[in-house]
């Protein structure tokens, strides 16, 4: 099966629904990892010692790290994952475990302070709109969800615009 | 552990729309791919099981959408260095990319504005290129804030 009407009216019914979800501390160890896979030099985001040179409590994360990371949870057990290895979405409900590919399409992201390690992340999303488009694939829906980041005294962090396409 | 220099100092000639900064490359592997998806709890098949991946119509395991994105944004903090920060990034995948790969960035100046108290905001266009065959996977735009000093500002700014 692919995407069809029943998929996009079971998103549909989440557009403008804000979920608030504590996504808990970001370690050092977590943003340290995350810039040396993504091959970063830089030693604001790998020496404790430099960041706290120039001000920082800890090691600053990589701009897209907060955005980049999929799941903030332990993981679901094995026998709740989708075909594709990912996890049943709070934000994709209805979308059936198989047959549907669910894929980041696109991101536009906005930096207001820097991700020191030590802090605790709350977000909030809210699914803006889900539009049907015809490709040369088949069908296809893109959904695209509204992400604000903040600290633990309620201080913005950042904030995105995520695409994602459902096949 | 000695004390690390400054990723980047002063830019040799300003910054000025229609500026083309240099590009740079980035490797990709499998190693890397899987390292991604660890750091970042993706657990897609599409990113670490070729025989899934195959199945799916690619060649290889594919790079993550926000690893491109990682790719967009170290390209522009490399750029700024110390002395700057990135506002503002987007992008959108438009070709796939797989492990092996070489992906190239590149950036040109679109525009240049007046920020705040000796600051400047500039504007940025980005592509991301698969070496292989040329085909532009990312384009994206980004702004950042630097330094008056390492700027020209725009003649309307």
């Amino acid at each position: 099966m692919a995407v069809d009407d029943l998929v996009k009216e079971n998103l549909e019914r989440e557009v403008g629904v804000e979920y608030v979800e504590n996504l808990g501390l970001v370690s050092a160890t977590l943003t340290k990892r995350y810039a040396a896979a993504v091959g970063e030099t830089n030693p604001l985001y790998r020496d404790a010692e430099y960041a706290r040179a120039r001000g920082y409590a800890d090691v600053v994360a990589p701009p897209n790290f907060v955005p980049g990371v999929i799941f903030w949870t332990e993981g679901a057990p094995y026998d709740q994952l989708r075909e594709d290895g990912t996890e049943a979405d709070t934000h994709l409900p209805g979308v059936p475990a198989k047959g549907v590919r669910v894929m980041g399409g696109g991101e536009e992201m906005h930096f207001v302070k820097p991700v020191v390690a030590g802090t605790v992340i709350t977000r909030r999303t809210v699914l803006l709109d889900v539009t049907a488009r015809e490709t040369s694939q088949g069908p296809m829906l893109v959904a695209r969800y509204a992400d604000r980041y903040t600290d633990q005294a309620g201080d913005e962090l950042l904030s995105s615009v995520r695409t994602v396409l459902l096949r | 552990m000695s004390q690390p220099e400054d990723v980047m100092t002063t830019p040799t000639t300003p910054l000025s729309t229609g500026t083309v900064l240099a590009p740079t490359s980035n490797e990709t592997s499998v190693i890397q791919i899987f390292r991604y998806s660890a750091a970042t709890w993706n657990t897609h098949r599409i990113h670490y099981d070729k025989d899934y991946a195959i199945k799916e119509g690619y060649p290889n395991v594919l790079v993550q959408s926000h690893l491109h994105g990682a790719f967009l944004a170290k390209y522009c903090t490399d750029l700024v260095g110390a002395d700057g920060t990135l506002v503002d990034l987007s992008l959108r995948v438009r070709k796939f990319a797989v492990a092996g790969e070489t992906l190239i960035v590149q950036g040109t100046v679109s525009a240049v504005r007046e920020g705040d108290e000796a600051r400047a905001r500039v504007d940025l266009d980005l592509s991301e290129t698969r070496a292989s065959d040329g085909e532009v996977c990312v384009t994206g735009t980004a702004t950042i804030d630097v330094p008056l000093s390492w700027v020209t500002l725009d003649a309307s700014a």
